[in-house]
């Protein structure tokens, strides 16, 4: 039996009729798209049903709930200081967002949203877009200094551009380490998984091998466990990060 | 259950308060993994080339629109600034995570002495 490590990442259409069509091209309602939903509803349902009580002594899920609510406004606090709080919704929907995809993903049979660059892509331009705009309303046009070093003229020339194509980077580089990391994850999962399968089938001694790979995968899930929270979390701080920068412009140097 | 005691939940709001400021200036969690780093200095080499090509292949393509051929002129400088920039993404990379590092171990350090 033969498989393929990269099949758990193709994108299928649930219904076979297009939902809908934007400029001639078919709109599918995907396996992708069902999983969004799934964390979108599963997230706000917890959220919104953990904190109802609102216990002075939490049970385990409002604790969890509002764990990560300090969690991620301490993380904007220490990043950006008084004034970035006022985006806690924005940084705190996309953390959870990218946790719960995550996390669901290694759900044994499901889909990972975020193993897709599109979405890691779209999610980074969203973040990037915040932070032009809320640097161009604050600033005005001298947000445009964030892309002046302090050097003689001559050299600005040259820098200027340099730092325009570094501040275009943090799209690619930001979607790319979150999608790059839950694609190798995934991928290794099932390789091993394949191994597990192949080694079980060849018989004889080699059956009794299989245990090894089966081993191997239990550590790369715990591994994947912490990588999810992880690529989360460098997600949400790298988001304040570039909020402080358009928020405060060089104040950090 | 009789009603919570003002004073006694007063004294353990500040003892909270307490161990939050405490834990706030202590260790801030520890220095990213050496694999981890060297993931992430690569994705931001790689993508400032991809930005900087793209970027100086997207020039061409639109001075290719209006009839003037200039490609590969500003395919290549472009190359050129997005290494310039992939570098200087590099290098703030590693300045940041040398302050983390710093940050860290000052931390531990002031735990040590108390």
């Amino acid at each position: 039996m033969a498989m393929n490590p990269m099949e758990q990442f193709a994108i299928k259409p649930l219904v076979s009729a297009p939902l809908f069509q934007i400029a001639g091209h078919p709109i599918y309602f995907t396996n992708q798209a069902l999983l969004m939903i799934i964390v979108v509803v599963a997230s706000s349902l917890f959220l919104t049903l953990a904190v109802k009580p609102g216990r002075l002594v939490p049970t385990r899920g409002q604790s969890m709930a509002e764990l990560s609510y300090e969690f991620v406004a301490n993380m904007i606090h220490s990043a950006t200081g008084e004034d970035g709080l006022k985006f806690f919704p924005f940084v705190f929907s996309i953390f959870m967002f990218v946790l719960c995809s995550n996390f669901f993903g290694l759900i044994p049979g499901s889909f990972t949203v975020t193993s897709q660059i599109a979405v890691t892509f779209s999610l980074a331009c969203l973040v990037l877009g915040l932070v032009v705009v809320t640097g161009f309303i604050k600033h005005g046009i001298g947000f445009l200094k964030l892309f002046v070093p302090a050097a003689p003229w001559y050299l600005l020339i040259l820098l200027v551009p340099i730092e325009v194509i570094s501040f275009l980077t943090r799209p690619v580089s930001l979607s790319v380490r979150l999608f790059a990391n839950m694609l190798a994850g995934h991928t290794m999962l099932a390789v091993f998984g394949g191994f597990v399968v192949s080694l079980g089938a060849a018989g004889g001694i080699f059956t009794g091998l299989a245990i090894a790979p089966m081993l191997l995968i239990i550590a790369i899930m715990l591994l994947e466990l912490l990588v999810a929270f992880l690529q989360a979390y460098v997600f949400a701080i790298l988001t304040c990060i570039y909020l402080n920068e358009a928020l405060h412009l060089h104040d950090h140097h | 259950m009789t009603a919570p005691d003002p004073d006694r939940l007063a004294e353990l709001g500040k003892r909270l308060d307490e161990l939050q400021t405490n834990r706030a200036a202590g260790t801030k969690g520890s220095p990213p993994g050496q694999s981890s780093i060297a993931f992430r200095f690569a994705t931001e080499m790689v993508a400032a080339l991809i930005v900087g090509g793209g970027l100086g292949w997207g020039i061409d393509w639109l001075f290719g629109h209006f009839g003037f051929h200039t490609r590969p002129v500003f395919l290549i400088l472009f190359f050129v600034l997005g290494a310039a920039a992939g570098i200087r993404n590099v290098v703030h990379a590693a300045a940041e995570l040398n302050a983390e590092i710093a940050r860290v171990q000052k931390g531990q350090r002031s735990d040590e002495e108390k």
